[in-house]
Formats: structure tokens, C-alpha cells, sequence
């Protein structure tokens, strides 16, 4: 017999466990493809729910929270999967629970089950990792455990995915027999924050450990040790004593090894930015062309009206600065879960923590900050592997610092404005020195807030309990699987939040002169069209923000038309150049650069003949770039990660802020030592 | 008193008990670091900092901070 829904209530199956006791891959051979990722109302914390699949025959929906450790919280974020065990706002209470067991880790994975039945939860164990456990030379009963326990115990085989079609029997044969019983009470606040009540339940646990643990000789194969020692119950020779993973062990002595292990952490992590970094740039390059012909084509198609660019330059550019970023952030997370999968990521943590602890930082805010590098935008959506709150905010906070990609184009012009091309050398010392800033400039100011926050908060909340998993072959579907998801989610969270400041930003830069008059007399279709962009520009919205911005802008030695190239670069940091071209009147005749730079040459203020571009201004120009925050992308993704408008905005004052109080001390140091 | 800090690399010994005081003393308990448990220090890495040891077949990488109140 099924469990039937009755009263519209579809059953909700909660899967619950500690970290890497296998959750995702229960929950994806339970749900299949189609799960969707929700958030806890109000929180980052996320997890996936999916209704189960129609083969089980069972119409129920599966949830998959992330890992718990104990059901008494030690951080907000652990406070929030714990809540949605007792009750979700939306979707309610689960009816089961299915715990997730490391049959290789026992003591410690039965702990989290322990505490959830005297919870008085309906719950199933599934044991997990059992072929780990038979190469320790240990095998379980799952019988004996379930006797005890008083619940289901069910084996589930990670690769063949053998033991799922039980567990959905165990689950609906509690579904049945809770159906008519009226409504389970829970204890909502289980007293288990008690000392002596966690040590007894550790001494329980080490019992059932010895009851239900049993050694396997080493020497057959393990369908042999199965079946040969099913009935061999070794009891009272010897308590079952867990040892980790015999080749773990053995790789950690290379992989956490003082001089090579840091030379491979290196070496690894020059691969993941590499490839982020170069790898990703074709692909976004396609994009982006891709993006310009089609835009180009809707112009053609529906003529240069309000319309027309509305459709091509706001909509359709607006979704290619959204989509510009999924080839890095898919590789990014790809590789992540790869490094992750294998256990190698919690090691490259564990290796780099002692230098980023001393400023606020953890081991796991490396691989995010090395990505920033490439682009801010995966870089903060890879803070989600950091577990401590307060060191995932201040990691997503120094991260605009990284002297990201984009930034590459606008240092190219400005050192080719300030260096002669025939000393390619010098130009490549001011790039490195840059890049020096930026790493500087980073530490200093997260070490200054850690100093600030550790003074004033009474909690002193940072540690360190890393679990080091034991290595494995990653299980690529897996992997692929949570790139699609965390792609998808960029996509519908931070994406709309991009497509409508692009959109703002075009509206600032196009109105309210949509059809500026030109003198078109001996000049080409183009050139009009040119003509007419530079003009409209001029006019628009955005200069007067320009000129009203010029009183702070000349300190800087820079004019309006600067302050318009920089609100323009806020849809991203490269259309400072092309925005620049655009409002110099730059005519692109193949050498793009060079146009723009003897423009710049030529520049001088409004009303004098006073040059804007000197090596001061350009100067302070490039450092104005290092600090500031030129990027809606990156707002609009800090605010989908720290859950609300309030960091980004933080943000965005601390660093203009900073980079204009920078751009003035270069400007005058320059001026003072007579570089004008 | 010896601390778990105090350890070589790949010596085993009983924790007799963990500092009440320190902030991390329940997740310690509760990941399994129970008193007359037997740990074992496996890895020192470049900076001596965090050190990983084994515990319940798991294995654990803490702060040395942490790890010196873990009385053994």
C-alpha cells in the first residue's frame, strides 16, 4: 500500500547529515534533474527541493539541507538548516527525515541521528561510504543497527545507487503508519546543549559501535567479505577502533608535506586561475561577439530610433553583461568541485590558513580571492565554501580589490598614455606595481576591519574545524550538476538585478536628446551614426551628472567628460574606453587605441587651453581604477550573497571613497615632485 | 600540562579533557573530541599551523589555538 496525499499536503522528505556524508548524492538519485534551489526566507542559506521521482511511485517532495553537525547551532547560518528541520516557513515540517550516515566514520555520523530520534523525529538511516568501511577491513550490520536504533537502516551503494528502492520503501512505510496518528509534537528545543547529556550520548554511541562493527579478513575480494563474513560477528576480541583511509594518509604525507605540499597548492591553484583567466576568455569573447552582431542586427532591422537602441543597446547589451560572465563562473565551479569532490580543497585550505587567519581571514578564503583576479563576480559566489559568516562577508568585501580582467583594457590605454610604446618594459613594472597595490591594499584594509570588529564584538567566533576527507575520484555528475545549478541560480537571482542597471545606465547615457542634430553634409551613413552617438552622449543625462560632478573631478586634473566615461563604466569597467572614444569623438579607423590616445593628447579644458590628460591626472586615473567599485555585476551579486542591499552599498561608498582620496594623493605627490 | 599542540607528528594519545572556557570546547565534543578518546597528530604543515589529527576514523584539521585546550 502507498501513502496517498490527502488535504493537498504532499508528504515533504527532509535529507539531513553531517558534512560529506553523501546528502547531495542520495538526493539526486532520489529526485533526478529537476530540483530548484530556494532560500531560507530572508537568509543565503540555500538548498534544493524536488518532488521524488515518478518511479518510486511515491508523490512526495525531497529536500536536501545543508550538512549539520549537531542540532545545537553554533553559527546563524547552522541555525537556519536547523530550523528547517523543525519547520520550513514554506514548505512546513518534514513528514521523514532521512539521515545520512558515513558508515566508515560511525561514532562520529551517528551522533546527528542520535539526537534527531530522541527529537522525536520519524526517521530513516542510511549508511553510506560501506565500501570505504570494508577497505578499513570493517563491515556493518545494518540489522543490528536498526534493532537498536529502533528504525529503518538501509545500505546504499554511492555508485551503483543499489539500497534507493528501500529507502523509498522504508519511507513510505513510515508515511503509512504516521498517516492516521495525529499530529507528532516535536521538541522544539531539545536539551541537548547540556555537557554530560552530549559525553552520554558519545558513550552510547561508542557502544553501538562495538555491537554492530565487525572485522573482515583482508585478503578476499568484497563480494567474498560479504557474503564469507555476514554471519562471522567478531564480538568482545577487540573494540572496533576506526582508523582513517589507509592511502589518505599516505597522500596527506605529500599533499600536506612542508615545502612540497605548498608547491603543489601552488601549482594547482595556478591551474584553477589559469583557467578561469584564460581559458574563459575566448568563450567570452564569443559572447560578447555574439551579443554585438545581434545587437548590430536589431539596429539594421529596427533603424537608429529610441526603440531601435533601446532594444539593442539597452536590452540586448544589458543581457550580454549577464551572460558575458557564465563561462567563468561555470569554470570556476567546475574545477571547484572537482578540487572539492577529491578532497584536495579542504587541504589547499588548511595549507594557506595560518597567513590569511592573521588578517580575519580563513584557508578557505584563498581559491575566492585568487579568483577575483579573473572576475569579481564567480569569486564572490565562491565564498559560499567559507562556513564562518563573518569571514565570508569580509572575504566578499576585500574582493572588488582584486585587480579583476576587466580593469585590463582601461590600465592598457592608460599606460600607453603615460609610457612611449618603445619602453614596453617600464609599462610592464607599472602593471606589476598595480597588481602590487591591489594585493597591499586588500590585506590592509581586511586587517583593519578585523582589528575594528574583534574590538567591538563580544563573540569571538573564529575557528578553524576542518574535516579532511578522505580522497576519491570526484563523481563528475555530480560535479556538472552543481555548475548547472549555481549558473542557473546566477542567472535568475543576480541577472535581472544586472539587466536593470545596465538598462538604468543606458536610459542616463541616451536620454534626453534622442535625435541630436549633426552637420551630415559630406559624410557617410556611419559617420553620421557616429556623429549622432557622440552628440547624444554629450546631451545626455549622464553629462550633466558629469558636469556636475566636474568640481570634483578637477582636483583630479580630469573634465566632465572623464566623470561621464567613469558613470558610464559602472555597466562594466571596459566601456570606460569605448565610452571614452565615444564622447572624444573618436572615429575608428583600425588603430582604435592610438585614435583615442592622440585624442586624449589633445584634450583640454572647456574654458582654457589647459591639457586634461597629464601625467598626474592619468596617474591618478589608473589608481581612481585599482580602488574603486566600477561594476553594477558585482553589486548586484554581493547583494544576492550577504542577502541584502546593505554590504554592496558599503561597498560602493568605502571604495569611491577611497580610490578618490588615492587619485588625489597620486594627482598632487606627481605635482609636487613636477610632473604635471 | 600536555596539550594535543604539544604532540610529534604520528604520536597517538588519550584526550583527558577539553578546556570549558574555550569557545570551540562544544564543537570540539561534538565532533567526537570526547575525553578517553584516543587522537593521533598527523600532519604539521610549512606554518605549524592548523595541525591535522586523526579521531574516530575522521580526520580533522584544527587551529593550534584550539588544539592547545585539548588536555591530553
Amino acid at each position: 500500500m502507498n501513502y496517498t496525499e490527502t488535504e493537498n499536503k504532499i508528504p515533504l522528505i527532509a535529507i539531513a547529515g553531517q558534512p560529506n556524508s553523501g546528502k547531495t548524492t542520495l538526493f539526486n538519485l532520489l529526485s533526478g534533474r529537476n530540483s530548484k534551489t530556494v532560500n531560507y526566507p530572508g537568509s543565503t542559506v540555500e538548498y534544493s527541493v524536488a518532488p521524488l521521482l515518478p518511479k518510486f511511485s511515491l508523490k512526495a517532495k525531497v529536500i536536501d539541507s545543508p550538512g549539520i553537525i549537531s542540532l545545537v547551532p553554533s553559527s546563524i547560518d547552522e541555525k537556519i538548516s536547523i530550523d528547517t528541520l523543525y519547520s520550513h516557513p514554506e514548505l512546513g515540517k518534514p513528514d521523514v527525515i532521512i539521515v545520512t550516515v558515513d558508515a566508515s566514520q560511525l561514532s562520529r555520523h551517528l551522533f546527528i541521528a542520535l539526537q534527531l530520534i530522541e527529537s522525536k523525529f520519524k526517521i530513516v538511516v542510511v549508511l553510506t561510504m560501506t565500501d570505504l568501511l570494508l577497505k578499513k577491513n570493517f563491515n556493518i550490520s545494518a540489522k543490528k543497527l536498526s534493532e537498536t536504533l529502533k528504525c529503518d537502516v538501509v545500505k546504499l551503494d554511492n555508485r551503483t545507487g543499489n539500497g534507493v528502492n528501500e529507502i523509498v520503501k522504508s519511507v513510505n512505510k513510515i508515511l503509512v503508519s504516521s498517516h492516521n496518528v495525529s499530529e507528532v509534537h516535536f521538541h522544539s528545543h531539545p536539551s541537548f546543549d547540556k555537557d554530560d547529556l552530549l559525553l552520554n550520548s558519545y558513550d552510547a554511541i561508542g557502544q553501538i559501535e562495538k555491537d554492530v562493527l565487525y572485522k573482515v579478513q583482508s585478503q578476499l575480494s568484497e563480494t567474498e567479505l560479504l557474503k564469507a563474513n555476514e554471519k562471522l560477528v567478531v564480538l568482545n576480541s577487540e573494540p572496533a577502533f576506526l582508523k582513517p583511509d589507509e592511502l589518505t594518509l599516505k597522500l596527506d604525507r605529500i599533499f600536506l608535506h612542508k615545502f612540497w605540499g605548498l608547491i603543489i597548492f601552488f601549482i594547482v591553484m595556478f591551474i584553477l586561475f589559469s583557467s578561469i583567466f584564460y581559458v574563459a576568455a575566448p568563450i567570452m569573447d564569443l559572447v560578447s561577439e555574439g551579443i554585438s552582431l545581434l545587437s548590430g542586427y536589431t539596429v539594421t532591422l529596427l533603424g537608429d530610433t529610441w526603440y531601435g537602441n533601446l532594444i539593442s543597446q539597452g536590452v540586448i547589451n544589458g543581457v550580454g553583461s549577464v551572460l558575458v560572465f557564465l563561462p567563468q563562473i561555470l569554470i570556476l565551479f567546475l574545477l571547484l568541485g572537482l578540487f572539492e569532490d577529491s578532497g584536495y580543497l579542504a587541504r589547499g585550505a588548511m595549507l594557506i590558513d595560518k597567513p590569511l587567519s592573521l588578517i580575519g581571514l580563513n584557508g578557505r578564503s584563498f581559491v575566492p580571492m585568487l579568483s577575483g583576479f579573473a572576475c569579481a563576480i564567480p569569486a564572490i559566489m565562491a565564498t559560499r565554501t567559507i562556513p564562518n559568516r563573518r569571514e565570508r562577508l569580509l572575504t566578499i568585501f576585500i574582493i572588488p580589490l582584486m585587480s579583476c580582467s576587466a580593469r585590463l583594457p582601461v590600465y592598457a590605454l592608460l599606460i600607453a598614455f603615460l609610457i612611449p610604446a618603445d619602453k614596453p618594459v617600464l609599462g610592464g613594472l607599472v602593471l606589476t606595481f598595480i597588481y602590487v597595490i591591489s594585493v597591499f591594499s586588500s590585506v590592509l584594509i581586511a586587517s583593519i576591519i578585523h582589528k575594528i570588529v574583534s574590538k567591538y564584538s563580544r563573540r569571538k567566533d573564529s575557528s578553524f574545524i576542518l574535516e579532511l576527507p578522505a580522497y576519491r575520484k570526484p563523481k563528475l555528475s555530480n560535479v556538472i550538476r552543481n555548475s548547472y545549478r549555481n549558473a542557473r541560480h546566477y542567472i535568475v537571482k543576480a541577472g535581472p538585478v544586472i539587466l536593470m542597471l545596465s538598462l538604468l545606465i543606458w536610459v542616463l547615457t541616451y536620454f534626453p536628446n534622442t535625435e541630436p542634430q549633426v552637420d551630415e553634409t559630406g559624410k557617410t551613413a556611419d559617420e553620421i551614426i557616429l556623429l549622432k552617438n557622440s552628440e547624444r552622449v554629450a546631451t545626455s543625462f549622464a553629462a550633466d551628472l558629469g558636469k556636475m560632478i566636474e568640481p570634483v573631478m578637477k582636483p583630479l586634473g580630469l573634465d566632465w567628460r572623464v566623470g561621464v566615461s567613469l558613470i558610464a563604466a559602472f555597466a562594466a569597467r571596459e566601456v570606460f574606453v569605448s565610452s571614452l572614444a565615444l564622447i572624444f569623438k573618436v572615429t575608428d579607423d583600425g588603430d582604435l587605441q592610438n585614435s583615442i590616445l592622440s585624442s586624449m593628447r589633445n584634450a583640454t579644458f572647456r574654458d582654457s587651453d589647459q591639457k586634461v590628460f597629464t601625467i598626474s591626472s592619468t596617474a591618478g586615473l589608473i589608481v581612481f581604477f585599482v580602488f574603486a567599485l566600477q561594476c553594477i555585476s558585482t553589486l548586484a551579486i554581493s547583494r544576492k550573497e550577504t542577502g541584502s542591499w546593505k554590504v554592496p552599498m558599503v561597498q560602493l561608498f568605502v571604495f569611491t571613497l577611497l580610490a578618490y582620496i588615492a587619485a588625489l594623493i597620486t594627482v598632487t605627490g606627481f605635482r609636487f615632485f613636477g610632473m604635471a | 600540562m600536555k596539550t594535543a599542540a604539544d604532540l610529534k607528528v604520528n604520536e597517538t594519545a588519550i584526550i583527558k579533557r577539553i578546556d570549558r572556557s574555550h569557545p570551540s570546547y562544544r564543537r570540539l565534543l561534538e565532533i567526537g573530541f570526547t575525553p578517553g578518546q584516543e587522537i593521533t597528530l598527523l600532519n604539521r604543515t610549512l606554518f605549524n599551523d592548523p595541525i591535522s589529527f586523526s579521531i574516530r576514523g575522521t580526520i580533522f584539521a584544527i587551529r593550534k589555538e584550539e588544539a592547545s585546550h585539548i588536555f591530553i
